[in-house]
């Protein structure tokens, strides 16, 4: 490993920026993600950063079960956010539809049909801590040696 | 000057140094009350189903026989942590956070029954639902294809061109009939009532 990706690997694990999308979610979820930037469970210590903007994210939270609207927004948004990238969908409603998915509704679950998803975090909504380590868990396999292991 | 050279000294300690650049909040443990997603205890399960008619995540809950033996089982992602299938069971099978104990303690039963509506707009009198309700073919099994019934104890019937509900007591709330409609004009509501100490 070259003494740039070592230097590169120790400045990412310190720095990862987040923005979250709300894709018709009932806002149970953006609570839980707001709750995490609380002294309580306080994400800065981990080196995460909240920016809410895809030009300068490397991980983008999903919650809500897509509602017809973002059908022609979420793929330019996912493919603005610059690699290396992963996407995170939180509670069950991008995994299931969950209690919105009933015959006669219009939304249009999972998101995986729409945009690569690399995590997903069950519960509705899920505890703050679950999201905390599920970010935690999964910035080393996507953005450790990413250079070295894209070819 | 005595005070500067008293902070220096003090932000040079290497201890505060250290706590200074390495602080971390306690680790985050989930609380032993936290009503997590519902985990089976050792009680037999004996397939009344009381979890699957609660539920009200689609397919979260679902009670199936493994080994020879009746489980509910939980599918996350589906499951919304509510609790209302711990309530629910009569035999305690599931168990979250402090849910059984204070169902003990305040004894508390989830009583439910079902309510049938009949759109009579949009019902054409077809008898499919009545033909395809398993209380119904129990109840006669000579029910014929029209969904008349000789019977006056079955659940519903087409009576002069028109689908009536006679016994919605004794609905258990599966919903075949809702499915077997093709103009959506049936409906099967819960509805529960939470009971409070022991029943007479």
């Amino acid at each position: 490993m070259s003494l740039l990706q070592s230097l590169k690997n120790a400045v990412r694990s310190r720095s990862i920026h987040v923005a979250y999308v709300n894709v018709g979610s009932c806002n149970g979820c953006d609570i839980e993600i707001l709750a995490c930037l609380s002294p309580r469970y306080d994400i800065e210590q981990y080196g995460i950063y909240v920016h809410n903007n895809p030009r300068e994210a490397d991980v983008l939270l999903i919650t809500g079960a897509f509602s017809p609207q973002w059908e022609d927004k979420l793929k330019p948004l996912w493919d603005k956010i610059p690699h290396p990238k992963v996407a995170v969908a939180i509670g069950n409603c991008p995994i299931s539809g969950c209690v919105f998915n009933r015959p006669e509704t219009l939304v249009d679950p999972p998101v995986s049909k729409h945009i690569p998803i690399a995590a997903e975090i069950p519960g509705c909504p899920p505890r703050p801590t679950e999201i905390i380590s599920t970010i935690l868990s999964l910035a080393p396999i996507i953005f450790k040696d990413y250079e070295e292991t894209k070819k | 000057m005595f005070s500067i050279i008293y902070y220096i000294r003090e932000f040079l300690r290497p201890q505060w140094i250290t706590t200074f650049f390495t602080a971390k909040t306690a680790p985050l443990v989930t609380p032993p009350y936290f009503r997590d997603f519902p985990e089976l205890t050792d009680k037999e399960c004996t397939h009344c189903l009381a979890c699957m008619m609660i539920c009200p995540a689609p397919d979260a809950i679902t009670v199936v026989k493994r080994e020879e033996i009746w489980r509910p089982e939980i599918t996350k992602g589906h499951c919304i942590r509510c609790g209302l299938c711990i309530e629910a069971c009569p035999e305690d099978v599931l168990t979250s956070g402090r849910i059984l104990a204070y169902k003990k303690e305040e004894e508390l039963t989830l009583k439910g029954t079902f309510h049938i509506e009949i759109d009579q707009s949009k019902c054409m009198g077809c008898g499919n639902c009545t033909v395809a309700c398993p209380v119904n073919r129990e109840i006669d099994p000579s029910l014929r294809s029209s969904g008349t019934s000789s019977s006056g104890e079955v659940i519903m019937r087409v009576d002069t061109g028109q689908n009536k509900v006679l016994h919605e007591e004794k609905c258990t709330g599966c919903k075949t009939c809702e499915e077997s409609c093709s103009n959506q004009a049936i409906r099967v509501a819960r509805v529960v009532e939470a009971l409070q100490g022991v029943e007479e």
